[in-house]
């Protein structure tokens, strides 16, 4: 199923799914999840978890199900599992929503995930974490993408009819054998070929009456209640509503013909030019609003709450950084290096198969008159480095070579950071975030509940 | 924000500031902000970019504080910046009303292979095909109003020195429209009897 924005919704999602259950196992025989108990540990914790995925993401990255198209716009489920990884990190609270889980089951049968067999029960929490972050994501990219509002449950309801739809095409398809059901969905007596068969060539050509007729009878056919009529209330109001039910399957219809010859969705990740494009609108709108200030008889008009109450999120409650954020000041200058000191650079640099001088000549290519130099400038380069790889991954186009490994033509790994940096990895990880939360802070952004 | 007193002319180039773009990109869209929604309607962030109406202060607090609203934003942001280039592009192709051209050599002894216009953007081909001739009009790939008229595939004739047509349609999307020739005296011999010339020019819907 493609809708505007979306990039989750495709056959391919299988494999997505299966390849980051794969590496989440993978990971799981790494760390220590008894860490789950300790609230405290638990975005430490992500940050281990998305560190060791991506590493074993990569390792995967040629296999055939990794290099497999992942969806019509030309993402590989390579890359699928990586932005999901990605996205994880942005949307922390389902990470929490399965520590959650771990930690309950724990509670009722201990370290479970320590028993032979247990990778299945696992793999069953990562699928279902996976599963509902990439409605959220999509959800949120059909609304970047079209204006109008969506929630995770309306994706599941549009992919519910796309399913049903498909459904409907395969009875058609094999008419003659399935006399008695496409008569039931049709509602009326079948005997030769049905010209509703014969027209229906795309999900826009499906009626709802046939959705809601099929769904009704299916328990008749198969003996299990079709997803209108199951017990849950899910799906309940949708039944008695076929003008709602006809209007999204029309969407559905309309969109996939107008994307059939497009050939990529609207990425937010997107390029490199593009973030100083609309920033420099940003900042311009944002401008003149501090300017003209408060303006007398000129009301709000702030978007109401949507009526659709959307699956509830656990609160994440791990990100305040209150209001006191410091004012950015101008970057202290670069402390004058001795010899001494470039010396025991180059050999720590030697030793990690970095080029010798590669501090030396990272530092040169930093951007002098850069923000985020002034905002880190009391930061080690390492660490600055480090905040790099964190936000903007491993390589980016924007990086200068200089700050790339040769070897890999990505940023020095973490570990290699922190022995550039000669501190140990829990307090480079540690001294990383704080920069990050100062970015934050700098660029004048704090969290939602802060607002009156 | 002080964004103004980053545009220092020490700056290497634009590779830092497309980076430092690039990571408060990052930040701004990539913050967990549980319960997110869109806050401002397309109208009011449209109205914003094109400067018709200023975010009140709430509107403003609520654009900052929402990731999902900012990439809606963005969003029409480039959208309206990829319709202003087009648009630009668009205005600045040059109009063309017609180009002429003259037979230059008294070639009535060889065969005539082809005559180009005076701006050089027009070729007329005649080939031999059977007991009559072919004649191909080809615009060149560098005429400055190409892109126009590949773009809106107007009507287009040829006509002689004495305004009979030679061959009328519309170019395909090599920038080619090919037609039997119309005449029964082969090419040179008919442009010699009507005035040496024939012009190239759009036909008038």
């Amino acid at each position: 199923m493609r809708l505007p924005g979306t990039r989750y919704q495709e056959h391919g999602w299988e494999q997505v799914r299966k390849l980051l259950g794969q590496c989440s196992l993978q990971t799981f025989r790494q760390i220590d999840l008894l860490q789950v108990l300790d609230p405290a540990q638990h975005m430490p914790l992500l940050d281990d978890y998305t560190d060791a995925v991506a590493a074993h993401l990569r390792a995967a990255e040629k296999s055939a199900r990794a290099e497999a198209a992942g969806n019509s716009y030309g993402d590989s489920v390579h890359e699928l599992a990586m932005s999901l990884l990605f996205e994880l990190r942005a949307q922390p609270s389902f990470w929490q929503g399965f520590v959650a889980v771990l930690a309950a089951d724990h509670a009722r049968s201990g370290t479970f995930w320590l028993d032979a067999g247990a990778d299945g029960m696992l793999r069953k929490k990562i699928n279902d974490m996976y599963a509902s972050l990439r409605d959220k994501v999509d959800a949120d990219n059909y609304i970047v993408a079209t204006g109008r509002d969506c929630s995770p449950n309306k994706i599941y309801t549009y992919r519910m009819l796309d399913t049903a739809y498909r459904e409907i095409a395969g009875l058609f398809a094999a008419w003659q054998q399935h006399l008695p059901q496409v008569g039931a969905i049709l509602g009326r007596e079948v005997g030769a070929l049905p010209i509703e068969v014969r027209q229906m060539k795309a999900i826009g050509g499906c009626k709802a009456e046939w959705i809601i007729r099929w769904s009704e009878t299916l328990e008749q056919f198969s003996g299990a209640p079709g997803p209108l009529h199951t017990r849950s209330k899910r799906f309940a109001s949708l039944k008695n509503s076929p003008d709602k039910i006809g209007a999204m399957l029309s969407e559905i219809g309309d969109y996939e013909e107008l994307s059939s010859n497009m050939d990529r969705g609207d990425d937010w990740l997107g390029d490199a030019g593009e973030a100083a494009l609309w920033m420099e609108d940003y900042w311009r709108v944002i401008g003149e609003s501090e300017q003209r200030g408060a303006q007398p008889g000129v009301a709000d008009q702030i978007l109401p709450p949507p009526e659709e109450e959307g699956v509830e999120y656990p609160l994440d409650g791990t990100n305040d950084q209150g209001d006191d954020a410091a004012d950015p000041v101008a970057a202290p200058a670069e402390p004058p290096r001795s010899a001494e000191h470039l010396a025991e650079e180059q050999a720590v640099a030697a030793a990690l198969s970095l080029p010798p001088n590669y501090l030396q000549v990272a530092r040169a290519a930093q951007d002098a008159g850069s923000w985020t130099l002034r905002v880190l400038g009391s930061e080690s380069l390492p660490i600055r480095l480090a905040v790099y790889h964190k936000l903007l991954g491993p390589a980016d186009d924007s990086y200068p070579d200089a700050w790339l490994d040769p070897a890999t033509g990505e940023l020095p790994t973490l570990q290699q950071l922190a022995a550039l940096d000669q501190i140990s990895m829990p307090t480079m990880r540690k001294r990383r975030n704080e920069a990050i939360d100062k970015l934050y802070a700098a660029n004048g952004m704090r969290p939602a509940r802060a607002a009156s | 924000m002080k964004e103004n007193e980053l545009n220092s002319d020490q700056n290497p180039g634009q590779g830092g500031d497309a980076l430092d773009a690039r990571l408060r990109e990052r930040l701004l869209l990539s913050r967990a902000v549980p319960g997110d929604r869109l806050m401002l309607a397309d109208a009011i962030l449209l109205a914003a970019l094109d400067g018709s109406r200023v975010l009140t202060p709430n509107e403003r607090t609520a654009l900052e504080q929402s990731p999902l609203t900012l990439r809606r934003f963005r969003h029409l942001a480039l959208e309206r910046r990829s319709m202003q280039q087009a648009a630009s592009e668009a205005a600045n192709d040059p109009v063309w009303a017609g180009s002429t051209g003259m037979l230059r050599a008294a070639s009535s002894t060889t065969a005539l292979a082809q005559l180009v216009t005076d701006d050089n953007c027009w070729t007329l081909h005649f080939l031999p095909e059977g007991e009559g001739w072919q004649v191909i009009l080809t615009l060149s790939a560098d005429a400055p109003y190409a892109a126009r008229l590949l773009r809106e595939q107007p009507l287009l004739r040829v006509v002689d020195g004495g305004g009979a047509i030679v061959l009328q349609g519309r170019l395909d999307a090599d920038g080619e429209c090919e037609r039997a020739w119309p005449f029964s005296t082969v090419p040179a011999a008919h442009f010699q009897l009507y005035g040496a010339s024939f012009a190239v020019e759009p036909v008038a819907p």
